[in-house]
Order: C-alpha cells, then structure tokens, then sequence
C-alpha cells in the first residue's frame, strides 16, 4: 500500500525535477516539452515563449493569462478536445489562489505549480502530479509548509490531517479513485475553503442518506442557529476518522458530549441509541464468535455466515440513521439487525451441536469397534500356537 | 461372520467356543450397522437437491411488478432482480462494488441504488455515479413459465 | 439337508472348492517380523475403502471448473453424512499412502523381492506409484486454491524434461495451463483409467502372493537352517485372517476418529486469476521433493536444476522398479541394500519434517 504511494510521489517528483530545471537550462525543458500533451498537439517553443525577450522566462502573474488565451477560447479548443471545460480560468480567478495572484501576491499557485510546466500530462495520465491520487501530494508541496503558509496566516496541517483520515486510506491504500481528495472538496481550478453553510453539501455528494436524515432533523435549525458547521460539529474536516459508535453518548469519548450531559434535552435518546449501538455491535461479534468456533472445528455455517452479513448490514443502516437524531427509524433497524444476528447465532449454535452429535455417533462406533477387536483378539488367543511346523 | 469363525469345533469347552462366537457375530452386526447406517443415509437424496452454483429460482414473475425489484438470496451472497419500466427482466449480483452492501432498485431514480454511500448503478449494472468502482457482475435471466431464473454467467 | 443341496448346486456352478481347499492349507510363517505382513493387508483394505467411498463421491460430484467446488461444499453441508465420507475418502487416502510406504520398506528390509518374487514387487512397485497418481489426480478435484496452485506447480515439473517436457505438461493439464478442462482430465483418470489399471495389477500381486506364499527374510531361513528345525507357520485360515480382520478393524477405527475429529477442510474456491496464496504446499507425500528442489541450485554442472531432481527422481524410480533383477542374492549385497533404502528412508523424512518445519523459503 505504500508502495503505492511512493510510486505516486516518485511521480510528483519527477515532475518537481523538470521545474527546477525547466528555470536552469533550456535543454532540460525541450526533453521534458517531448512528452507534453501541447507538444502532441503540435505546439511549438514559440507558442508561449516569444523569440525576441533577451529571457525566456514567463512572470508568475502572467502564467494564469498566458495559459488562458487558448484554454478559455472554446473555438479553439474544440479543435483538440469538443469535451475539453473551457473555464478554468474562470474559475481560478475566483480562487483563493487567483484572487491573491491579482493581487500581486506571487507566492501562491498559478497552473504551472500543479500542471507542470513541460511536461504537462493529461489528468487522467496516472503520471499526471494532478491525477486522483497525486493530487494531494501536490497541494502538500505548499500546503504542508509551515512557513509558507504562515505567512498567510493558515494552518499547515491539512495534508497530515487527511492523511490519516478514511478517506486517504480509502484512496491511496485501497486504491479507490472515487475517494476524495483535496480538490474533491475544495475544487480545483476555483479551491476555496467550503464555508460553514455549504460543508454539508459537498459532503452530501456521497454521503447522501446522512445528509438526507440530518436536514429532516431538528439538528439542523439548531446548528445553523448556533453558527455550527453541520457534518464537522462531529466528524471534524480533514481528518475524518471511521466513527465509533462509542461517538454516541454523554461520556468520553462521545461526540454529542460536548454540548450534551444528562440534564440536558434528549439525554434519554441518546442514551437509547448508544445501547441499540452497542447491543447489536455485541450480538454480531457474539455470533460471529459462534460461527468461527464452528469454522474452526470444520463446520461449515454458509447460513449464519449470510445472517451475519445481512445483521452487519443493518448495523451500517442503524449507523446512518443515527443522523435522525431520533429513536424511531433507528430503533426499527437495531431490531431487525438483532434478530439476524441471533439467526446467526443460532446457526452456529446448531453446527456446534451437530458436531457433538457426531462426536456421540463416533463414540457409539468406536464402542461397537473396541468391543469387536477385544472379542476378536480372545478368539486369536483361543486358537493359540497351532501346528508349529509346516 | 459363520464363514471365519465357523471351524469344526476342536476338543474341550465347547459352550464357550460357541459363546465367544455368538458374541463376535453380534459386535460385527453392530459395526456393520454403524457402517452402513452412514451410507444409507448418504444415499438418500437431501432435501434441496442440489447445490445453487449456476442458477437460482427467483420467484414468480407475476408478483414483480414493472419498474420494481426484487432481492433474492444466490448461493450465500444476494442477487438483485430487476423488472424495468419497460417490462424487461435484468438480474445482478446485489453486492456493491464499494463496500459490500446490498443494492436495490429505485422506482423513482428508474434505477439501481445503494444506500451506503450513495452508489448509483444504471440497468446494464454500470456504476455510474458515486463511489463504486466497478460495475455489478450481471446474470441472465430466463421464465419459466411464471418463474424467474437467475444464471450465472459461464 | 437343504443347505447342502444349494451348496452343491452352487458349487457345481461356481466350483471354488478347491480355492477354499487351497485356502485352508495355505500356512503363514510366523516369526519376529510377522508384524509385517499385515502391511499390505491394511493397504488392501484402505484401497477397498477407497472404491467405496469413491463411488459414493460421485453420486454428489460434478467434474467441471463452474461446479467442482459448489458441489463438494453441497456434499459436506446438505447430504446426509456427505462430511464423513469426503473426510474418510481424505483421510484414507493419506492413511493408504502411508502403508503402501510401510508395505514397500518392509519388504525391502525384509529382501522379500528376491526369486521368485521379482514379478510381484514390479507389480506392488507399479502399485505404489498408482498410489501416489491417485493422490495427486484426486487432490484437484475439490477445485481449492490450494490443490490449484499445488497442481499448477506440480505438473509444471514435468515442462523441464528436454525435448517432450511441453507436450507432457499439456498432457498432463488437457492445455498450457491448469483450467477446467485439466479437472475433467484428472477426473477421468482419477475415477476410471486409474482404478482399472490398479483393479487389474492388485489382483496379479494378490494372485502372486498366493502362488508364491509369504517371503521369509534371510535371517529366519539361517537361523532355522543352523537350528535345523523348520520355521514356525500358523494356519493362514482361520489364524492370519482373524490377525488381518484385526489390524482392519483398527484402521477402520483410526478412520473413524480421523474423520470425526478433523474433517478434511474444502478451504477457499480456486481462482485462477487470484495470486498464489502463501504457504500453498502439496500433499505431505510430495514434500521430500519439493523440498529437494528448494535446496537444488537453480544451475548445477551446466544442467538446470529442476531438471536434474526430476531426471533423479526418474532415474529413482526406475531402479526401485527393477530392484529385484539389479541385486544379486548375497548377503553382502544385501546388507549394502538395506543400508541404501535406510538412507533414503531417512533422507524423505528428514526432507518433510524440514518441509513441514518451513526452511527453505517458499515452494520454488
């Protein structure tokens, strides 16, 4: 899994080598031009550089326009690509990014930063330091720098944070391309920091029933009343750890905790939902428990392997619908998740029993068996030495 | 057992001789019946005849209405089936790409759904929206008379 | 009498008179060694097993790569005693794998191969190496990642042979790799083509044993000869055959407990496309060679290893089958004999339990 992830950092730094040396020599920058996605389409040195400056090199201020005059012309651009979105630049201007790069402020990223300057490779070219998974390596170039981003008055910490969060394990250990990364949040070419009121809108994009069942809850006016961001009040925002359904309650480690105590509205709810939690967390470990010990001894138990997984099902949906904040529905689905979870049980239970069954059907046999070779051996002894010679 | 143990009596203490093969022939019953009780019983045909390996009955099809769906059990894993607006009969396996939960059929998307994480799967079982990453692997389906059969691809 | 009257009806139509009369004279040499005998009445007794469950097996078996793995689960989990007969066929297996090598050892420590039983031991020779094709053919058959990729490397072997080592892998696995159509292919010969060859050479080597009686090692025949008094027989009828009903009757017992207590496991389905799990191992009859390829350097003398452990094993088993004509009856060459088949002896155990212990990195 790491493995993984140095090949994408290998990548990144490749490409971090062709800035260096796209600034130092002009040979460096024509052999990493040759594998560029502009030189494919037959662009030319000239194309961005002009022939006549005693220097070839381009402003940071003016990279964004420069880059703009062709990726923000639709005629032109449908030459190479009718897919291709023509409004980066729109975009970008309404960046953090852009708005400080208008300012004058010429430490912030402009497109080379990310895209590379002569090598630039399509998003979908894995070698790309802007693809799914190395996109997050590229925002820590400047991100995770104390000092750069000091001097803007940020943190430096997010790339760390969301390395250990579910969703980087998600993308760079299981290689799932459609987990987020930092541009799945923040956008790309416009990256903003998502205010408190929209956080749960990007969050929505997939956790959709979550957000579904917290807006139908009486959560939501209040959150907004307090000035509270909805899913990080709880989740946190860049490192979004895998819930517990210890997260639930009125004691450390719960989440509702912080505002929530015994006194408080709702303690009985909450209380409740914790129990159903925890209750049905014990029964499917209880007849996971059950069903392993019958593995173990040779059973097979297909049927309670099923119940247990219909029982973990429901143990997701009970999780989720905890963001009701309510007994009702959520009590419905603990239910039905116990009794799966005591079919499986009951399932191992069963193929526990059937091996006693056989080990009492052995021992019936084993009885008859010994019997027989202890007849057999004194009838052996009865005909005794017989006719010793031939 | 007469044919082993049913040599011509010798001299002396015939009673007994007779005795120890009285008790040999019966402990030999004994574990010939704790032989053959096994076999017979293996010989008989077991309730479900056979294994669910390639095709599974999903039930009738007058009861799955259009644009409906219906999850059925595949061997130890769910399989979805799917009667579309149109009236046609898709099958898949009802395992989500993503993490494994169990997919259904949405009337009003007109497509398939998972709950979990918002996965979205068109009517050819292609994931086409949300986290999964892969598509769901699909089955033929086949009537027989009014009952629904799911199979396996070869 | 009645029963007299069918008795001679049936014995004017089967006359096995005279077999029963010859039965009943036949006389078993009896000495401190006797023990040894009972070898190849266990090996007779568990290949009878065999049969039986085997057939059994294929009431519920279905011999394709779609369907192997399904039904032999069907088997262990909805027919009826399904887990004991699959694990009796397993355990049976290796039980009989085990006393065919008892059987073989014996004899050879014995010199029971010397004129003129040479014929016989070809045929127990023949015998053993069906044993062990019927163990590696049967392993495929549940269709597991385990006796896939054991299979997989197994008849990868044979490739090395120069010249028709290809063509004897695609033999061997009905393509260039191992698919359904090896599992058809083993299938075949696993319930068919092997049991009618094994059927036909166990009843020469049984017939041959009868003709020629039970083999007297060297020593016993000296020390009679010096003692002048002939060696001590019992009545093979009813005195041996109760001793053999015996010494089954307690293999059947071991079966039983076998079965009952560590039910052969049918593990994981087989996936081709599935990388080669860890610690994937043939059967324990086969790790002394496998165990040799590993300490085997990938080159030696010009000649690729590999090759040179099969051409080894090969040139092994030729000389095993054409033991009786290679030595001259002496007691020096006799001596020098027995003292080789220790060293193999020890050499295969310590290979297994090497094997067994894991040195020697993964199978090659």
């Amino acid at each position: 899994m790491m493995a993984l992830r140095a090949v994408h950092a290998a990548a990144v730094l490749a490409i971090a080598a062709s800035w260096a040396s796209a600034q130092t020599t002009e040979e460096a920058a024509s052999r990493a031009y040759r594998d560029d996605v502009h030189a494919a389409a037959g662009l030319r040195c000239a194309a961005c550089h002009q022939e006549s400056r005693s220097t070839y090199a381009i402003a940071r201020t003016a990279v964004a326009p420069l880059c703009a005059k062709c990726h923000s012309d639709a005629a032109y651009m449908k030459a190479f690509d009718p897919q291709v979105r023509v409004d980066p630049y729109a975009q970008y201007l309404t960046s953090t990014h852009g708005r400080q790069m208008a300012k004058g402020e010429t430490r912030v990223a402009t497109c080379s930063d990310c895209h590379g300057a002569h090598g630039v490779r399509k998003v979908a070219d894995s070698r790309s330091p802007v693809a799914p998974v190395s996109v997050a390596l590229t925002c820590e170039r400047c991100h995770a720098d104390p000092a750069r981003m000091g001097a803007f008055g940020k943190e430096a910490t997010p790339f760390k944070d969301w390395s250990e969060s579910v969703h980087a394990a998600a993308l760079l250990e299981r290689g799932d391309l459609s987990a987020p990364t930092c541009s799945t949040c923040h956008g790309s070419h416009g990256a903003a920091p998502p205010g408190v009121t929209e956080v749960a809108n990007v969050c929505a994009h997939c956790h959709v029933r979550e957000a579904e069942l917290f807006r139908a809850s009486p959560k939501k006016a209040i959150f907004e009343q307090i000035g509270q961001a909805e899913c990080l009040a709880c989740h946190g925002s860049h490192r979004i750890e895998q819930p517990a359904d210890a997260w639930a309650g009125l004691t450390e480690p719960a989440v509702c905790a912080a505002c929530h105590d015994s006194t408080t509205r709702g303690a009985d709810t909450i209380v409740r939902i914790r129990n159903g939690l925890d209750r049905l967390a014990a029964a499917i470990a209880g007849g996971e428990a059950v069903l392993a010990r019958a593995e173990r001894a040779g059973m097979l138990v297909d049927d309670g392997r099923a119940a247990s997984r219909e029982a973990r099902e429901h143990q997701i949906h009970a999780r989720v619908l905890v963001h009701a904040f309510a007994l009702q529905p959520f009590q419905d689905m603990t239910d039905q998740g116990m009794r799966a979870a005591r079919q499986s049980q009951a399932a191992g239970e069963r193929a526990l029993h059937d091996l006693q069954v056989r080990r009492r059907g052995l021992l019936a046999a084993t009885i008859l068996i010994v019997g027989f070779l202890v007849t057999l051996w004194f009838k052996i002894r009865r005909l005794g030495p017989r006719g010793d010679q031939l | 057992m007469s044919a082993i143990t049913g040599t011509a009596p010798a001299s002396g203490e015939p009673e007994r001789r007779t005795f120890l093969n009285w008790l040999l022939g019966s402990w030999a019953t004994g574990v010939a019946a704790s032989i053959f009780y096994p076999i017979l019983r293996y010989l008989i045909p077991p309730d479900i005849p056979e294994a669910a390996t390639r095709s599974v009955d999903a039930g009738k099809a007058s009861t799955l209405l259009p644009n409906s769906g219906r999850v059925v059990a595949f061997g130890s894993a769910p399989a979805i089936v799917v009667r579309t607006a149109t009236g046609d009969y898709r099958a898949f396996s009802a395992v989500c790409t993503h993490l494994q939960c169990t997919v259904q059929y949405r009337p009003d998307l007109q497509h398939i759904w998972c709950a979990c994480h918002n996965g979205h799967y068109d009517l050819s079982g292609r994931n086409i929206a949300g986290p999964p990453p892969r598509p769901l692997e699909q089955y033929d389906v086949n009537l027989r008379d009014d009952e629904i059969v799911v199979s396996k691809r070869a | 009498m009645r029963v007299a009257r069918v008795q001679a009806w049936l014995g004017e139509r089967v006359p096995i008179a005279p077999l029963i009369e010859a039965l009943r004279h036949k006389r078993v040499p009896q000495h401190r060694y006797s023990v040894w005998y009972y070898f190849g009445g266990i090996t007779l007794f568990l290949f009878v097993v065999q049969v039986v469950t085997g057939g059994l097996l294929l009431l519920y078996y279905r011999p394709s790569a779609g369907e192997a793995y399904e039904s032999v689960q069907f088997l262990m989990t909805r027919v009826q005693f399904g887990w004991l007969v699959r694990s009796i066929h397993a355990w049976s297996a290796n039980l009989m794998v085990a006393s065919a090598f008892g059987h073989l050892f014996s004899v050879l420590f014995l010199h029971g191969y010397r004129r003129p039983r040479e014929v016989t031991w070809v045929s127990g020779a023949f015998l053993l190496f069906l044993v062990l094709a019927f163990g590696f053919t049967g392993y495929l058959l549940p269709w597991n990642q385990l006796s896939f990729f054991a299979t997989s490397v197994g008849t990868d072997m044979a490739g090395t042979i120069p010249w028709i080592g290809h063509f004897i892998v695609r033999f061997l696995r009905g393509g260039d790799t191992v698919t359904g159509a090896t599992l058809t292919r083993l299938f075949g010969v696993h319930v068919a083509i092997l049991p009618a060859i094994a059927t036909a050479l166990v009843c020469l080597h049984l017939f041959l044993v009868q003709q020629h009686g039970m083999s007297v090692p060297p020593s016993i025949e000296e020390e009679s000869r010096r003692s002048e008094r002939p060696v001590a027989t019992v009545p093979f009828f009813p005195d041996f055959a109760l001793r053999d009903l015996f010494a089954w009757t307690v293999a059947l017992a071991v079966l039983a407990a076998l079965a009952a207590f560590y039910p052969w496991e049918l593990g994981l389905k087989a996936d081709p496309f599935a990388a080669a799990p860890a610690g994937i191992r043939p059967e324990w009859y086969f790790l002394w060679e496998f165990q040799t390829l590993k300490y085997v350097p990938a080159s030696a003398f010009g000649i690729n290893g590999e090759l040179l452990v099969v051409g080894a094993l090969g040139i092994g088993a030729a000389l095993l089958l054409a033991l009786p004509f290679l030595v001259p009856d002496r007691p020096s060459t006799r001596r020098a004999l027995a003292w080789i088949a220790a060293a193999a002896l020890a050499y295969m155990i310590l290979l297994t339990a090497l094997a067994l212990r894991g040195s020697g990195g993964p199978i090659p």
